[in-house]
C-alpha cells in the first residue's frame, strides 16, 4: 500500500510538471506548426529572475511573481525577435532564428552571469514532507501535483469558454479561416506566447524547486521532454500534449522502479523504444489533431 | 576518429610553418588554451582560465620566465571534442610552446592528442579520469588534477579509517566517464579496506527525479553508515535535498564535481551538514601559505573574488609549466616533459609528484577533505592515500 501511494505520487508530480511543459511548447506549435526552440530558455529566464532578486528581501511569493512575469515577457519577446519577422516567408528562417534566440539568451547568461551554477530561493515549504498512508513524500511533490490539475482545469476552461480560447481554437483549426473571419493573427499568436511563457514559468520554479540552482543550460531537459511528450501524444492536440506528459512520467518512473541494476544505465534507451513503438501504432500521437490547418 | 586524420595533416602543415613562425616570436613564450567558454565545460574551464590570465600576469610582472615575456592566448573550445582539437591545431600554428587542455579526458584529449603529436607538452587543468595518461595520449601530456584513483581512495581511506564507517550505500550517475570511475575505485578501495557495500544503485543525470532509488534502499530496511553518490553538476544537491527530506541523515560523500559555492548554499543551513567531498583545495591559507596572495591578485585582476576553487587548477598549471621550463632551460617538449617527470611540485592544488611515462604519468599527489557544515565548507585537511587502487 505504500508502495503504490508512493509510486503514485511520483508518477502524479512528474507528470504533472511534464503536462504543464508539452502543454506550453504545444500552445504555439499548434497555431503556428513550428517548434520553439527557444522554449527551454523560459524556464532558465523564471530561474535567473529568482536568483537576481535573492537578497532583495521581498516575500517568496512575489519572487515568484516576477519570475513568472519576466517568462511570459520573455516569451512575448521570443515572438517579436524570432518569429514575427520572419513567419510569413520560411520555416527554415524560423527554425534557425528560434534556435538563435536560444543560443542569445544562454550566452547572455553565461556573460553576464556565470558559467557556474547559481542558488535561487526557495521557500521553506519546499523542503517539507508530509507522510500519507506510510510514505513519506515531499510537499513540493504535492504542490507540483496541485498546481497541474489547477492550471490544466484554468486552461480548459479558458480554451472552451473564452472569446480569446475560442479564437485560438479556431486559429489552431484553420488560420486562414479564423483570419477571414476577423480573427486578429499577431493577437493570438502574442497571446500563445504569452500563455506559453506563464506555464514555463511556473514549471520552471517547480522543476528548480527540485534542485536548488540554475544553470544557462537548464532549459535543455524541460525541452526534451516536453517535445518527446507532445510527439507521443499529437503534435497538434492539447489533450494529446497533457495525456504525453503523464504517459512519459509513467514510463520513467515505471522503468526507473522495475529494471534491474545492469540495465537501469541504459534506461532512456527502453524510454525512447517505447516512444518508437507508440508512434509505430500510432504515428500521428495518441490524440489526432484538427484534421485541416495548414501553416501560416 | 572520423577526424584524426585531417587533424594530423593539420599538425603536420603547422610543424612546417613553424620553423619561420616560431623564430619571429623569439621574444615571447607563448601558451596556447584550449578552454572552453561556453557550453557545458564551461563551469569548469572559465575558472581555470581566468586563474591562468592571473598567474601569466605574475610571472610577467616579476621578470617573465627564461627572459621572455609569457603570453596566454585562449581560443573557446566549445565544449565540443572536434571544436576543442582544432583550435589546438590553430594554437600550435600560431606558435604555441605549451598547451593549456581542458577538463575533463573527453574534451581535454584532443588538444593533448595534438599537443603530443606536434612535439609540445600538453597539460590539463582537471582532468581526473586515468585515461588522461602517457598511455593513452602520449610521452609529454599531462594533467594538473589528481586521478580518480587517489581520489576515490582518499573518500574510501577517511570514511573507513577515520571515521570508522563501516557500511556503504552507492549511487553512481551513468552521465561521462568521470562520475562512473570514481564510484569504482571508492567501491574498490572501501572493500579492500574491509568496508561493506550495501546497495549499488544508478542514476541518470538531468532525471531530478531520485523517488525510484529511495524506495529500494527503504526496501533494504537498514540505514548505511555512508551514503557514497558520485554524480555530476546540479544533480548532486537535487539528489542530496531528496535523501535528507525523507530522513536519511547519513554522511554523504562524492568528488571534486560537489566543489561548488552555489550547492552549499541552495542546500543551506538546514540540509547542507554531514556532507564530506575530496577536491583540489581550499581557498585559505590553511592550505598553502600562498593561497591569500594568489586570491589577492586574482581579485586585483578580475574585480572579484574567486567563486569556486577551481581557479587555482589554473595558476598551478601555468606555475607548474613555468617551474619546468625553468628547470629544462628551454621550451623543448622533452625537456619540459622531462623536468615534469622529475620534479617535486608544491601546489595550491597539493603537492604533486608525476610517474614516468611508462607509469602513466600518474600523479602521486594530495587532496582535500572538506566537510559541509550548516551549508558552509569546512577545511578539514590534506591527505595523500598510501595506496591507491588500480586504474
Amino acid at each position: 500500500m505504500t508502495f503504490a501511494v508512493q509510486f503514485l505520487i511520483d508518477v502524479l508530480s512528474l507528470g504533472g510538471a511534464y503536462a504543464l511543459m508539452a502543454l506550453g511548447l504545444v500552445i504555439v506549435y499548434g497555431i503556428l506548426r513550428l517548434v520553439n526552440f527557444a522554449y527551454g530558455e523560459l524556464i532558465m529566464v523564471a530561474g535567473y529572475t529568482m536568483f537576481l532578486m535573492n537578497g532583495s528581501g521581498a516575500p517568496w511569493l512575489i519572487m515568484a511573481l516576477v519570475a513568472v512575469a519576466m517568462a511570459v515577457a520573455a516569451g512575448i519577446a521570443t515572438d517579436y525577435v524570432a518569429f514575427r519577422p520572419v513567419r510569413a516567408k520560411s520555416v527554415t528562417a524560423v527554425l534557425i532564428t528560434s534556435f538563435a534566440f536560444s543560443t542569445l539568451l544562454q550566452n547572455a547568461a553565461l556573460l553576464f552571469i556565470s558559467p557556474r551554477p547559481r542558488p535561487v530561493p526557495l521557500p521553506e515549504i519546499f523542503s517539507q514532507t508530509v507522510t500519507i498512508l506510510g510514505a513519506v513524500t515531499p510537499l513540493r511533490n504535492l504542490i507540483t501535483i496541485a498546481a497541474a490539475v489547477i492550471l490544466l482545469a484554468l486552461f480548459a476552461w479558458m480554451m472552451r469558454s473564452t472569446v480569446l480560447g475560442i479564437a485560438m481554437r479556431a486559429a489552431a483549426t484553420n488560420f486562414t479561416m479564423a483570419r477571414m473571419l476577423g480573427v486578429p493573427a499577431n493577437l493570438i499568436i502574442s497571446s500563445a506566447f504569452a500563455i506559453s511563457g506563464f506555464l514555463g514559468g511556473v514549471v520552471g520554479i517547480l522543476w528548480i524547486g527540485r534542485i536548488g540552482t540554475v544553470v544557462p543550460g537548464i532549459g535543455l531537459e524541460p525541452l526534451l521532454v516536453a517535445f518527446i511528450a507532445t510527439v507521443i501524444g499529437g503534435m497538434r492536440s492539447m489533450q494529446g500534449a497533457v495525456i504525453g506528459g503523464f504517459l512519459l512520467a509513467l514510463i520513467d518512473t515505471t522503468l526507473n522502479y522495475t529494471l534491474p541494476q545492469d540495465l537501469l544505465k541504459f534506461r532512456d534507451a527502453f524510454t525512447f523504444s517505447l516512444v518508437i513503438l507508440i508512434l509505430l501504432w500510432r504515428p500521428d500521437g495518441l490524440i489526432k489533431g484538427p484534421a485541416s490547418g495548414q501553416r501560416t | 576518429m572520423k577526424n584524426s586524420k585531417p587533424a594530423l595533416l593539420g599538425a603536420a602543415a603547422a610543424l612546417l610553418l613553424l620553423g619561420t613562425h616560431a623564430q619571429a616570436q623569439d621574444d615571447k613564450i607563448m601558451i596556447g588554451g584550449a578552454m572552453s567558454l561556453t557550453g557545458v565545460q564551461a563551469p569548469l574551464d572559465t575558472p581555470a582560465l581566468k586563474g591562468a590570465e592571473v598567474a601569466v600576469k605574475y610571472l610577467n610582472d616579476n621578470g617573465g620566465l627564461l627572459g621572455k615575456q609569457v603570453e596566454l592566448v585562449n581560443i573557446d573550445g566549445k565544449s565540443d571534442p572536434v571544436t576543442v582539437g582544432n583550435v589546438a591545431v590553430e594554437l600550435i600554428d600560431k606558435g604555441a610552446d605549451l598547451i593549456m587542455a581542458p577538463c575533463d579526458f573527453d574534451f581535454g584529449g584532443p588538444a593533448s592528442r595534438e599537443a603530443q603529436s606536434a612535439g609540445l607538452v600538453g597539460i590539463s587543468t582537471c582532468a581526473s579520469d586515468p585515461l588522461y595518461s602517457s598511455w593513452s595520449l602520449g610521452d609529454k601530456q599531462f594533467t594538473l588534477s589528481m586521478w580518480n584513483t587517489t581520489m576515490g581512495a582518499v573518500a574510501a581511506d577517511y570514511a573507513f579509517k577515520e571515521k570508522g564507517w563501516k557500511t556503504a550505500y552507492v549511487v553512481t550517475d551513468q552521465f561521462i566517464a568521470y562520475t562512473k570511475s570514481l564510484s569504482k575505485y571508492f567501491v574498490a578501495q572501501f572493500k579492500a579496506n574491509g568496508g561493506e557495500i550495501i546497495l549499488e544503485d544508478t542514476y541518470t543525470n538531468g532525471d531530478n527525479n531520485f523517488s525510484a532509488q529511495l524506495a529500494r534502499l527503504q526496501a533494504l530496511g537498514t540505514k548505511p553508515d555512508v551514503i557514497f553518490l558520485s554524480s555530476y553538476g546540479q544533480d548532486i544537491g537535487a539528489i542530496i535535498r531528496a535523501l535528507r527530506e525523507v530522513g536519511y541523515d547519513a554522511p554523504v560523500m562524492g568528488g571534486d564535481a560537489y566543489d561548488d559555492p552555489a550547492m552549499h548554499e541552495a542546500l543551506g543551513e538546514k540540509l547542507g551538514n554531514n556532507v564530506f567531498f575530496v577536491t583540489h583545495t581550499w581557498m585559505g591559507p590553511e592550505a598553502h601559505p600562498d593561497m591569500p596572495k594568489f586570491i589577492d591578485l586574482y581579485t586585483q585582476m578580475h574585480g572579484s573574488a574567486p567563486d569556486t576553487s577551481f581557479v587555482s587548477t589554473g595558476w598551478d598549471t601555468v606555475m607548474m609549466m613555468a617551474e619546468a621550463v625553468k628547470a629544462a632551460g628551454s621550451t623543448d617538449g622533452a625537456a619540459v616533459a622531462k623536468a615534469l617527470e622529475d620534479g617535486e611540485f608544491k601546489l595550491l592544488t597539493g603537492d604533486l609528484n608525476y610517474g614516468t611515462a611508462e607509469e602513466g604519468h600518474a600523479p602521486d599527489k594530495a587532496a582535500v577533505m572538506i566537510e559541509l557544515k550548516g551549508g558552509k565548507p569546512t577545511f578539514v585537511g590534506w591527505r595523500r592515500p598510501e595506496s591507491v587502487p588500480a586504474p
